[in-house]
């Protein structure tokens, strides 16, 4: 009896079409299509592709919640050994949709999942998550992608013990294995000493965890003519959660206005935060962003004003890269509002 | 002793207390974990303690010996991020260690006092065993 | 400085009622080796008993708790004699010719304190960590005279493992060598001359040198009170530097680990090739945090001093040694000079926890010596040396425990010498 896979892939690789087909919605498709026949061949018949999920990458990309509950549906239904998407290179929105799709199968159904994309796609962001296989830019990399996938599926459907990721060749996923390399500790220092001496690439084999360190600027001078803004990652948002800011792994922050506002109160604000107890922050949303501190210091004089807008999201699992580029847009509404500090509030 | 008028011990380890109570301040809480007392340690940091020894001194494993203890200043100078950077990452190195939760005899307890104690002793230039015998003399 | 090492193959071990090497057999009368450890006062007043026996490659013996591992050597030309400012007298070390008996080695073993760790295996999974399961081992299991204290005792063991292989090395002085290597590094300015267009390298060796059981001496000075220094690599290879650490078995140095340093040996190799191997400078791993800072200024001082274009840097330990790592790192670096690391991790038993308890962006040139947490199982062996009083008994199954069938589950830092970070082994971890 040979293990039974589901592959996924979009509509480009199932040959319907380019851009102008990427709005199709999923379809189920009876064994392999297209890539996978890589598969099959490599696996030699102790693996086989029983069904085959194809969803145009548009389509995926706008309509997220609905594809990804279809396919689920199929999935648990046809009870694999094991999910394999893509491999995705360097296509974004697919390598987006393969990581995706592939987590929920993981996590919501518990079977088994892999795929492949490069290291630069967007989609590689869940490589801590879910494995993911290294492959070239274009599709040109599938002759060497898909032997190193179809090993590593093997492994995954016999429940063997994985290897280290430059062995079984994954993205290093932030769990450290141990293996026995060809030449010893030293051997190795002196050769990548020599390379790193020649100006030549060498890879370190435990990279430093890397710390985003932001320089603080210099102190603000007079703080009784600053204006002050207040902005917080504890997911303080208007009653009702007007601009649908996610409980975790947030896609936007929200820009509130509070002029004239003296504190929140219970009534008016709470946490859209999803990953703390809301009790007191909703009690007393002050608590997660002090408007009324912040008033009462305006009234002292201690600063010159608090400024008249907010901005909130919500920290809780959101990636580095979307908490960057909210911080860098509203970073420059700031400075076009004459704003001199921030206080930056977390929870 | 190094610094002796400026220093601070905080410790878990009672044969260290006794062995030094006479050359510097020496705050002891013998019901606290390891854990516990880098928290201490941590929060004098904060508090702008200078931190003079190395809170993972020693090479028996957080999970293995009970006892720590750390050298702070007695009073606090002024708040340095890079101490507390490295007050915080012992925390947790300490934290990655699966809990053993063994039963330690008496004299394996003994020992790791006395490790530590020493350790800790040669770190600040103090004669351990000129300690060891004023106890032992008593 | 120019050394000849002169290799003698050991090929077995047998008790006998004689001491000699005959055709790459050590035969070793106990009783002998026993009387000249014994000429030593401190060894008389401490160590109540020591008992030889004999593990092989292969066979199925665990020794357990393992103090040092010790290479038997004899200097047979040029001045100095072994473990200078120990056993022999403080000369330097480091020219002339010193016969090696390769293969085997002296093991101490027994309880120091009671925490003791520390396995070799000479077979099964756990000797594929070890690389003294590789070595005819003769092993001196010691046992304290009563009410001893621990670092009286420690240090009559240590002299008691250095004089015992003392004795078997002078049975090499006479033996023809089966072969014969020459190292040889030069002044600065003769190096210079040699090989104007290969990169000046050198290796910042960072030394244990926190306390009691974590010492290491050279030339018979503790470490810790020692300033960064200057040492020519063959004094290394040459005994200069033995070890007193006895805690954190993996990644402890052993003295066979000094005689034998493989960055040293694999500088070496490169010497006069692609490199100029210009010395070695060792550093200490204190726990006063202001030694922490003067040693580490003066790695980076004279590596800037001697004009070194690159240094390799290994460790030795866990914790405190990470804040030295990185601060010799991080300044070397900030001189301009290259740098390329040897550590271990210990990433927690589960592989996801920050390996290091320190860490610098400049340090981006990492060799890595494997997990320490992680987790394996040591089936039971026929025969034990030494005792396995001081594996921890727990029921229950859990990490770090004695099965009731003998077998142990342990983290790999139970092993001797498993994730060693001077990159002793192939070991490494992704």
């Amino acid at each position: 009896m040979s293990y039974r896979v589901v592959h996924y892939i979009n509509q480009f690789f199932a040959n319907i079409g380019g851009e102008e087909m990427a709005h199709v919605a999923p379809e189920l498709r009876e064994g392999f299509v297209g890539p996978g026949l890589a598969f099959n061949q490599a696996w030699k018949g102790e693996a086989e592709i029983v069904a085959t999920v194809v969803c145009g990458d548009s389509h995926f990309a706008e309509h997220e919640k609905e594809a990804k509950a279809q396919i689920l549906a199929w999935v648990r239904e046809l009870k694999p050994d094991l999910f394999i998407a893509g491999p995705a290179f360097n296509a974004g929105r697919y390598g987006y949709a393969c990581a995706n799709v592939a987590l929920a199968v993981k996590e919501e159904l518990g079977i088994p999942v892999l795929t492949g994309m490069y290291e630069e796609n967007p989609g590689a962001d869940l490589k801590d998550k879910i494995l993911i296989v290294p492959t070239a830019n274009s599709a040109a990399g599938m002759r060497k992608a898909a032997p190193v996938m179809a090993k590593l599926a093997l492994k995954l459907m016999k429940g063997e013990k994985l290897g280290a990721s430059c062995e079984d060749g994954y993205m290093p996923n932030g769990v450290r294995v141990n293996f026995f390399e060809k030449e010893r500790g030293s051997k190795r220092a002196v050769d990548m000493l020599l390379k790193k001496l020649a100006d030549k690439p060498f890879t370190t084999e435990y990279p430093m965890p890397s710390f985003d360190r932001v320089a603080p600027n210099p102190a603000v001078k007079d703080l009784s003519h600053a204006t002050v803004a207040l902005c917080t990652s504890g997911g303080i948002v208007p009653k009702g959660n007007p601009d649908h800011i996610e409980s975790s792994s947030a896609s936007h922050y929200g820009e509130y206005c509070i002029k004239g506002v003296e504190k929140l109160t219970a009534e008016t604000h709470e946490t859209a935060h999803g990953g703390y107890d809301p009790v007191y922050a909703n009690e007393n949303p002050n608590r997660v962003l002090p408007v009324d501190v912040m008033r009462e210091f305006e009234r002292e004089g201690r600063i010159g004003k608090l400024h008249d807008y907010f901005y909130t999201t919500v920290g809780n699992g959101t990636s580095v890269a979307n908490a960057k580029k909210f911080a860098a847009e509203y970073a420059q509404k700031l400075l076009q509002a004459g704003v001199n500090a921030v206080i930056m509030t977390s929870t | 002793m190094k610094n002796a008028r400026d220093s601070l011990i905080i410790t878990n380890n009672p044969l260290l207390a006794q062995c030094m109570e006479d050359c510097c301040e020496i705050r002891l809480f013998p019901e606290c974990s390891y854990r516990e007392i880098l928290v201490k340690v941590r929060d004098l940091v904060y508090a702008g303690h200078t931190l003079y020894t190395h809170p993972l001194s020693g090479s028996v494993k957080p999970n293995e010996t009970p006892y720590k203890s750390v050298v702070v200043s007695k009073v606090p100078h002024a708040f340095s991020a890079e101490q507390a950077g490295i007050i915080s990452e012992c925390i947790q190195a300490a934290d990655k260690f699966t809990p053993r939760n063994r039963e330690l005899t008496e004299t394996v307890r003994r020992d790791f006092q006395l490790i530590d104690y020493t350790l800790l002793a040669g770190a600040v230039d103090f004669d351990a065993a000129a300690g060891l015998s004023k106890i032992k003399n008593i | 400085m120019k050394l000849e090492l002169g290799f003698i193959e050991i090929k077995d071990i047998q008790f006998s009622n004689e001491c000699k090497v005959e055709n790459g057999t050590l035969f070793v009368d106990a009783e002998a080796v026993k009387a000249f450890v014994y000429e030593d006062d401190d060894v008389k007043a401490c160590v109540k008993s020591a008992c030889f026996d004999i593990a092989r490659p292969g066979e199925s013996v665990r020794i357990t708790p393992v103090k040092d591992v010790i290479e038997p050597r004899v200097k047979v030309e040029g001045p100095g004699g072994e473990f200078p400012g120990v056993i022999a007298k403080v000369d330097t070390v480091g020219s002339g010719k010193t016969h090696v008996l390769r293969g085997m080695a002296v093991v101490t073993a027994g309880k120091i304190v009671g925490f003791q760790e520390g396995i070799i295996d000479m077979t099964g999974p756990g000797a594929e960590y070890t690389p003294f399961s590789k070595l005819l081992n003769l092993v001196m299991v010691c046992e304290p005279v009563e009410g001893v204290h621990q670092h009286e005792y420690e240090h009559a063991v240590r002299i008691a493992g250095l004089r015992a292989a003392t004795f078997i090395g002078e049975l090499g002085r006479s033996v023809t060598p089966d072969e014969v290597k020459t190292f040889e590094t030069f002044g600065i300015k003769e190096g210079i001359e040699k090989f104007p267009n290969l990169p000046r390298v050198g290796y910042v060796h960072m030394l244990q040198s926190q306390g009691l059981l974590h010492d290491t001496y050279v030339y018979g000075v503790d470490a810790k009170r020692s300033l960064t220094t200057i040492l020519y690599p063959t004094e290394t290879m040459d005994g200069a530097i033995i070890s007193g650490n006895c805690v954190s078995a993996c990644d402890k140095n052993t003295t066979y680990h000094h005689q034998n340093n493989p960055v040293v040996a694999d500088l070496f190799e490169q010497h006069g090739r692609t490199l100029n191997y210009v010395c070695n400078i060792i550093t200490n791993e204190n726990v006063y945090l202001a030694d922490k800072q003067r040693s580490s200024d003066w790695s980076a001082k004279l590596c800037r001093l001697l004009d070194l274009d690159g240094v390799i840097v290994s460790q030795e330990g866990f914790g405190n040694p990470d804040t030295d790592l990185i601060m010799n790192t991080k300044k070397i670096e900030q001189m301009g000079v290259k740098t390329t690391i040897i550590t271990d991790e210990y990433a927690g038993q589960d592989g996801k926890s920050q390996s290091l308890a320190d860490a610098d962006p400049l340090a981006d040139a990492v060799v890595t010596g494997g997990n320490a947490n992680e987790v394996i199982v040591l089936p039971p062996m026929e025969k034990v040396i030494g005792t396995l009083d001081y594996v921890d008994k727990i029921a229950g199954g859990h990490a770090g425990s004695l099965r009731p069938d003998g077998s142990i589950e342990a983290e790999l830092q139970v092993i001797t010498g498993a994730t060693n970070e001077m990159g002793f082994n192939r070991l490494s971890a992704r």
